[in-house]
């Protein structure tokens, strides 16, 4: 399988100005978003990723659900019900048929466009066994599909439940940042498609900068809940090292689907799981040896 | 082929509407999975059109011009200081809109695979034991287990895969980050080593054998204890907070189960019923399954909000069904030693079943635990219990 013509004359552009591999990345300014979810069908159209079934929720016209093997950009439509009326008195369906709402009704609906993080700390590219997903010269994480054989460990180890083993192929798929296209110079096919420039595709330094600039100006205009979620934060407060794409919200992020904090499990865990699991082997060998040299001694009593 | 979702609903929409008409190939572009559809350049080496250099068209926006405000200097620390305001703290937001992350795919081999590796591994811990007495028969019999249960594992472990045919990519490297990749060429030096083991003894080579046989208990070891590294290692609440505790739960059940199923061989052979190496075995199975007890407890009293997956559904049954046949095996093996006779293997059976039942609970979890969305969330917040 040939994803693109092996690249040529590419390496001229693909690093930065003093020749260094340049990281890119995306940032998600959800106070722009309008929901139109164009990021979603340029995805699948220039990815040629096949349809979902589209099965609409009661409370939610969010119909993609969540990022899966075939979705690798997901607007979430976040419906927040005023604070007098119970999330579960909305039917969103039977309004949208001509039912009123509740009094109060909906306080705000919001909207981001979620898509693979491509963490620096990346609990995906840590556990995949067969070195099937890679992290490119874009600093972005992929799989490559010719190598991955479904493990399925991946799937397990990414804390933003992006990854996903597709059941009828049997092999991992995510967002790759476009690497063909990046390959050629061009942005990736849901940043361009995104009329508002919602999601916007750079240098992730620029990113970076361009960003916090947001957050202030957003600040300075009353908006105080405006953050960034994966990027610009001190040491132990980065999530996953930091995120290669990474989201302003005005929102708390499990409203989303996010967790407020995260990091490679495997990074975490490893070391210290290791070393108790080592642990208690030599000690069951030792008991086994123990138990049986007990044994024989009052035996041949 | 375990993960078989059948066809997928695009492959009959391709087969009904495949046409040429003119020549042309008109079959409706539904879609290829797994992968980033492939295309071709038409003139090798030509530059996309409306391409500009350095990514020039994705770094413009509209938005960046002067007179729309989009962004202003921001002060040192103030971005950071919004961040931790909105997503540091304790509490939830009223709603946690689900799914965080994504439950596990793995079917029913994996965790009766887990199950063969601990037999395996503990049979490997017996067989050093029979060794180190110079109990040769039941040496030889632990060692034949210890293959036999790895020898069954490795199969498991190909068919869980998504692509099964490729198994042999597990073998392109080795990764020490990744519990997955060290546990695959554990189980491959394991099989090998203990292939060996036996092969050596066939043959009467008495040092060799004995060699190998510890060197099998060795690599039985990590057999043990790699299956619950593996799970400890995953952004699943239950497992990741467990991992302390997993390893060790995993090598208790592992070392039990092994020394059972090598002590039912070995009585099955012909060892007669006061055979110190019956005894020995006996008594390795009840101190493992007691500190398989006593250490489940002590971590489902430390794993706070986690826990409620272990309670619920599939886990809610088998976990509870493994304790109490383990508490009824620890409990007639105390009374057996009086009792009457063919109640002697009971215990072992027992221990078996209730490693199975272990087993296929543990990995339940990853379910249940998974799609407690409120959970999960909650657990993200709670940075205390996080180290």
């Amino acid at each position: 399988m040939t994803a693109s013509a092996a690249p040529t004359e590419i390496a001229v552009h693909r690093y930065g100005g003093n020749g260094a591999p340049q990281r890119m990345g995306f940032f998600t300014d959800t106070t722009v978003c309008i929901g139109c979810k164009s990021c979603e069908v340029a995805c699948k159209q220039w990815n040629d990723l096949p349809a979902d079934t589209t099965d609409y929720g009661r409370r939610s016209f969010d119909y993609t659900g969540s990022l899966s093997a075939t979705s690798w950009r997901h607007v979430h439509f976040v419906e927040i019900a005023a604070p007098t009326v119970g999330r579960e008195d909305l039917d969103l369906v039977a309004a949208a048929q001509g039912q009123p709402l509740p009094e109060g009704g909906l306080d705000r609906w919001v909207f981001a466009s979620d898509v693979c993080k491509h963490c620096t700390n990346a609990g995906c590219l840590d556990a995949c066994p067969t070195g099937a997903l890679i992290r490119t010269e874009f600093q972005s994480v992929i799989v490559q599909p010719d190598i991955c054989n479904g493990c399925g460990y991946c799937v397990t180890a990414c804390p933003f439940g992006v990854i996903d083993r597709d059941p009828y192929d049997g092999r991992a798929a995510k967002c790759t940042l476009c690497y063909d296209r990046l390959q050629d110079g061009m942005e990736p096919a849901c940043a361009k498609a995104c009329p508002t420039d919602s999601i916007q595709f750079g240098p992730y330094d620029e990113l970076v900068e361009r960003a916090k600039g947001r957050v202030a100006e957003l600040h300075a205009r009353g908006v105080d809940t405006a953050y960034l979620y994966g990027a610009g934060d001190d040491g132990a407060d980065q999530i996953a090292g930091d995120l290669g794409a990474f989201f302003l919200l005005t929102e708390p992020p499990e409203r989303f689907g996010l967790p407020a904090n995260a990091d490679s499990p495997i990074q975490q865990n490893v070391p210290v799981a290791t070393a108790a699991g080592l642990a208690a082997g030599i000690t069951a060998a030792a008991s086994a040896v123990v138990s049986l040299l007990l044994a024989h001694r009052r035996g041949r009593r | 082929m375990s993960h078989g979702g059948g066809r997928a609903p695009e492959a009959a929409i391709r087969a009904r509407e495949s046409r040429v008409v003119d020549g042309r190939d008109v079959t409706p572009a539904v879609g290829t999975r797994g992968e980033a559809g492939g295309w071709r350049r038409a003139i090798n080496g030509a530059r996309v059109g409306g391409f500009k250099p350095r990514f020039e068209d994705g770094r413009w926006s509209f938005l960046y011009r002067r007179d729309t405000r989009y962004a202003a200097d921001a002060p040192d620390g103030q971005v950071a200081a919004a961040a931790r305001r909105m997503r540091g703290g304790e509490d939830l937001p009223p709603e946690v809109r689900g799914p965080v992350i994504r439950p596990n795919v793995w079917t029913w081999e994996v965790p009766v695979y887990f199950w063969f590796g601990g037999i395996a591994s503990g049979a490997a811990f017996a067989a050093l034991g029979c060794e180190a007495v110079a109990d040769e028969r039941s040496a030889r019999l632990a060692r034949f287990v210890a293959v036999g249960a790895a020898g069954c594992g490795g199969p498991l472990l190909i068919m869980d895969l998504g692509r099964p045919e490729r198994f042999l990519h597990m073998f392109r490297i080795f990764k020490t980050r990744s519990p997955m990749s060290t546990g695959a060429w554990c189980l491959m030096a394991f099989s090998n080593c203990g292939g060996a083991a036996v092969l050596a003894d066939l043959l009467g080579w008495r040092r060799p054998r004995r060699a190998l046989t510890a060197a099998t208990a060795g690599f039985g070891t990590y057999l043990g204890s790699y299956t619950g590294v593996l799970l400890a290692s995953t952004a699943v609440p239950s497992w990741n907070r467990s991992r302390g505790f997993l390893g060790p739960l995993f090598i208790c059940t592992a070392a039990a189960s092994g020394a059972a199923a090598t002590r039912l061989a070995v009585s099955a052979t012909g060892a007669p019923r006061d055979h110190p190496t019956r005894d020995g075995l006996a008594a390795l199975e009840s101190v493992a399954m007691a500190a398989e007890l006593a250490l489940s407890l002590v971590n489902e009293r430390r794993l706070g909000i986690a826990r409620r997956a272990l309670e619920e559904g599939r886990p809610g049954r088998l976990l509870p069904l493994a304790r109490a046949l383990t508490v009824a095996g620890l409990a007639l093996r105390g009374v057996a030693r009086r009792g009457p006779r063919p109640l002697d293997q009971v215990p072992s059976v027992a221990f078996l079943a209730a490693a199975l039942a272990y087993r296929l609970g543990w990995v339940a979890v990853g379910r249940t635990s998974a799609l407690d969305h409120e959970a999960v969330a909650a657990l993200a917040r709670d940075s205390e219990q996080a180290l």
